[in-house]
């Protein structure tokens, strides 16, 4: 089945946000921002901007009738700055005028003065400076010292992963409107509807059921708008609470690029410990996050990194450490990985550094320790269905490694100027949210009179089809028509307390309670079903529209059995709940069984440099990826190709840059760049791992959000190991993003 | 505020806006086409793309004043129907995601194959390639393209 979406999408008429209807007395509203990284504010002169026509109010801290805190894992984060500023970009306030245009104006006319402070932009300085968001976290298994010392080989280095731009084509937005009763209705580009209610009610001083929150879709997210959509649904709230009028707030690009936080960036350093016949026997890593000024989701973010700190590999002996730095950058957030991405490069660096020293292929040493069955995640958690080695195998012979190999090693020898570098990428990603209590989801469906279906979920469409995918499950639960099935707006008062759309588990979480509901209600009509046929329950399915009897069509239509049921007063609608069974995890001992399963894969990278210039292309990635029994695989393997792209922009182009006053230089599309027609690979293959699925994912169909993000990864190694073949001086660095830049000096280097 | 006359999907309308006003905000907020969407400002995204006399254009930084007397088409123009071959073709690949950017690629994409019915990849990725897809859907697109071409021959 095709993306439901599709048709609205080719011919513009899918709605966002600023695509809505709004009142003709909607307002605009505008954040004042930190022009300082650091320091305490010493005034604020709002008197010009005020007197400019058409500017309604300005907002601060002091019109906040509730409390003045956006914080959600930890309570740090003040919607509008009170004393202090802690990042350039940080809001103050909120201007709302008669337009957008009228509002920059007044922005234009706010003096501040500033009384600077010293700041931190690295990771690294604010560890010396002992200054952290919270206490740090270790996972471990086995003992790392006592196996180091009996390893044949043993190599420690460092890496550095940069951030990376979301770069949702659709801006943050929300439009507040006042309803009757002090209620407000809010629309928002949110993945997290919950999230964004509960939070204005408490900036608001209102309880939930007064805030309605409303998402019709959203122009792409990739973690962006989990915890970073709030603030800007806040205000138009805070403003339609005391001016009774609609407010709306579409950011502009700048200001969305230099306020909201980005993937975290990561400075690490690791030892690890290989025997002669290649087994990782210990791995010890200490991670870095550069958090940002405020906690947002970092310390969640932190965790999944460690997680994933030994990817798809087996290692008896792990010490892994993380600590959330807080800095005066923009606090740090969600982005497609989650923090697993950043673990899992530090990983694979070790054992491209430890290959490099021993100087066998990086591939042996991957190969050697993969994951198998009944093996322990160093979490504890036993796996299970494990198809790391069966990913692996699969993609070496499908794509006949061999052969790709050697025709990398001749063009090299035939070539001087290019050169064609390879390298392999598995992934096992833990699929669930790591906090335990946000593994829940309901669905509300109701059977309206005439037969048709309205499906209500907690899941936000933001372009992974999730809604196709929820249609896919009811219609064919339901045994009707797609026609006849509709996916309604994901809205807090027909759905709620949602976890946010994220994890990649949404569409498990949300098909299981859609397919929990459908069950119920066909439980129901069946019982219809049979008086009006005569027959017992187990002789009838319901299939094409209509009720077949001991798999022979009857007369029976769908919307004959619902007008019955009707007449009988059966109720056609139906709420379930679905919270992920078996999953748990002791944080006082940091053990347990977090993941109701992995996602497996790996990837064959191959890429050519231009050893002149240091620019490359990459030729193809080839994939063997596990979606388990995917119900929906044109989807699916969108969903890789995407993801598949954003790794590469993150590994290679992608490139954040701050000033060393914390400004953002990198501060428009002009000069952050992500991935083009031109940057993607020249051929990427795709082909579905066969393994009978998983129960726990929705009808044995694997999350496919986040896992293939990581393939990208293998292009760094693939460009490393290009520059290694033209310069034999080419000592590896882990270094990201590989910017031509960097390529280039690389291949000079002595 | 200067009164303009614009011929919009072979519709003329009247506005009355500052000469400076980017067409894109025209559109969307005096004419009501929402089809075409903000995604930068700065002509870097492709997000807004338009036909100006049938050259795609960026209409987040085209003034109002240098569109009038000229013809505009948008999205919502392209077809009645959605049956436009790139629409068709779009339609068959299942090209979007997210949806945002779709509207600017086909209007790329459309306009190109009139003036290269013909076109090879590497000429299909230099004629897409100022549209930003950050749901990454190129490979999707570059064949969607190949076979909108197919279907306009």
């Amino acid at each position: 089945m095709k993306n439901i979406d599709s048709y609205g999408h080719l011919r513009g008429e899918s709605l966002f946000v600023d695509d809505i209807i709004t009142r003709h007395d909607t307002l605009f509203g505008l954040v004042f921002d930190s022009p300082k990284a650091h320091g305490k504010i010493i005034s604020v002169d709002y008197t010009k901007a005020e007197a400019v026509k058409g500017v309604i109010k300005i907002f601060t801290h002091k019109d906040i009738l509730g409390e003045n805190q956006i914080g959600g894992i930890i309570q740090d984060e003040p919607l509008f700055a009170e004393n202090e500023v802690h990042f350039w970009g940080q809001p103050i306030a909120f201007i709302v005028a008669e337009s957008e245009f009228i509002a920059k104006k007044a922005r234009a006319l706010i003096n501040i003065e500033i009384d600077e402070l010293p700041i931190i932009t690295t990771a690294k300085e604010a560890k010396e400076k002992g200054s952290f968001i919270n206490p740090p976290r270790s996972f471990k298994s086995g003992n790392t010292q006592n196996s180091f010392a009996e390893c044949d080989y043993v190599y420690e280095g460092e890496t550095f992963s940069n951030g990376q731009e979301h770069l949702y084509l659709e801006t943050q937005g929300s439009y507040a409107v006042p309803m009757e009763n002090g209620n407000i209705k809010i629309t928002s580009s949110t993945q997290g509807p919950t999230i964004v209610q509960k939070t204005v009610a408490k900036v608001l001083g209102v309880n939930m059921h007064k805030i309605e929150v409303d998402v019709i879709r959203l122009g792409g997210a990739f973690g962006g708008k989990e915890d970073q959509a709030t603030a800007w649904a806040v205000m138009t709230a805070l403003a339609v609470q005391q001016l009774k009028k609609p407010v709306k707030y579409i950011l502009n690009r700048h200001d969305d690029l230099r306020m909201t936080g980005k993937r975290h960036p990561y400075e690490s350093t690791f030892k690890i410990g290989l025997t002669k016949d290649l087994k990782i026997q210990a791995f010890e890593v200490e991670f870095l996050q550069n958090s940002g000024a405020a906690a947002d989701l970092s310390p969640a973010i932190a965790e999944r990194t460690l997680f994933h700190a030994t990817n798809s590999y087996f290692i008896p002996n792990v010490m892994s450490t993380v600590y959330s730095c807080k800095t005066n950058l923009p606090p740090n957030t969600a982005f497609r990985g989650f923090g697993g991405p950043q673990g899992m490069f530090v990983i694979e660096s070790a054992i491209a550094k430890a290959a490099n020293e021993i100087g066998v292929n990086k591939r042996l040493i991957q190969e050697a320790n993969l994951i198998a069955e009944n093996d322990e995640f160093y979490y504890g958690q036993i796996a299970t269905q494990v198809e790391a080695q069966k990913s692996w195998l699969a993609t070496k012979e499908e794509f006949n490694l061999k052969r790709l190999e050697k025709e990398v090693k001749t063009f090299n020898k035939e070539n001087l100027q290019f050169k064609k570098g390879i390298s392999l990428m598995p992934i096992a990603f833990g699929i669930s949210f790591t906090n335990t209590p946000m593994n829940h989801a309901r669905a509300l469906i109701h059977i309206y009179q005439d037969g048709s279906v309205g499906v209500s979920t907690g899941a936000v469409e933001m372009g992974q089809s999730v809604n196709t995918k929820m249609l896919q499950v009811a219609y064919n639960t339901l045994g009707i028509s797609p026609l006849k099935v509709k996916l309604e707006t994901t809205n807090t008062t027909r759905v709620a307390n949602t976890s946010p759309t994220a994890a990649s588990a949404t569409a498990d979480l949300n098909g299981k309670a859609v397919l929990q509901a459908c069950n119920s209600l066909i439980e129901r009509l069946k019982s219809v079903a049979c008086k009006m046929l005569s027959v017992t329950e187990s002789e009838i399915i319901f299939k094409e529209d209509q009720v077949f009897v001991n798999n022979k069509k009857s007369d029976l239509l769908w919307e004959e059995v619902v007008t019955q049921a009707m007449l009988e007063r059966v109720a056609l609608s139906e709420n379930a709940h679905y919270a992920t069974p078996v999953i748990h995890f002791d944080k006082t001992k940091e053990k347990g069984h977090p993941f109701a399963y992995h996602v497996y894969g790996t990837a064959i990278t191959t890429v050519t440099v231009d050893c002149l210039r240091g620019i490359y292309e990459i030729d193809a990635v080839k994939i063997t990826h596990d979606f388990g029994k995917s119900m929906n695989l044109g989807i699916d393997v969108g969903q890789v190709e995407g993801a598949l792209a954003q790794g590469i922009g993150w590994m290679t182009m992608e490139e954040i840059v701050y000033g060393k006053n914390g400004q953002l230089l990198s501060n428009s599309l002009s000069s952050y760049k992500v991935p083009d027609i031109f940057s993607v690979a020249n051929k990427v293959d795709i082909i579905p791992l066969e393994t009978q699925g998983n129960d726990m994912a929705i009808l044995k169909s694997k999350a496919v959000g986040e896992p293939p993000l990581m393939y990208g990864i293998g292009t760094y190694f693939a460009i490393q190991d290009a520059v290694a073949a033209f310069n034999p001086n080419y000592k590896p660095k882990f270094h990201s993003p590989f910017t031509p830049e960097k390529v280039l000096i690389s291949l000079y280097e002595k | 505020m200067a009164k303009y006359n614009l011929m919009v999907n072979n519709t003329p309308y009247t506005v009355e806006v500052s000469p400076d006003t980017p067409l894109l905000w025209v559109l969307r907020d005096h004419l009501n086409l929402l089809g075409t969407k903000f995604g930068c400002g700065i002509g870097q995204c492709g997000a807004c793309t338009i036909h100006l006399d049938g050259t795609p254009t960026k209409s987040c930084l085209l003034t109002v004043s240098l569109a009038e007397g000229k013809s505009i088409t948008t999205i919502e123009g392209l077809s009645e129907d959605g049956s436009h071959p790139v629409q068709e073709a779009w339609k068959e690949i299942d090209v979007p995601q997210c949806g945002y950017c779709q509207a600017g690629q086909i209007m790329t994409a459309s306009a190109f194959l009139i003036k290269n019915p013909n076109p090879s990849r590497e000429e299909i990725r230099e004629a897409m390639h100022e549209n930003i897809c950050r749901c990454a859907s190129y490979n999707r697109i570059e064949v969607a393209v190949e076979k909108a071409a197919k279907k306009l021959s």
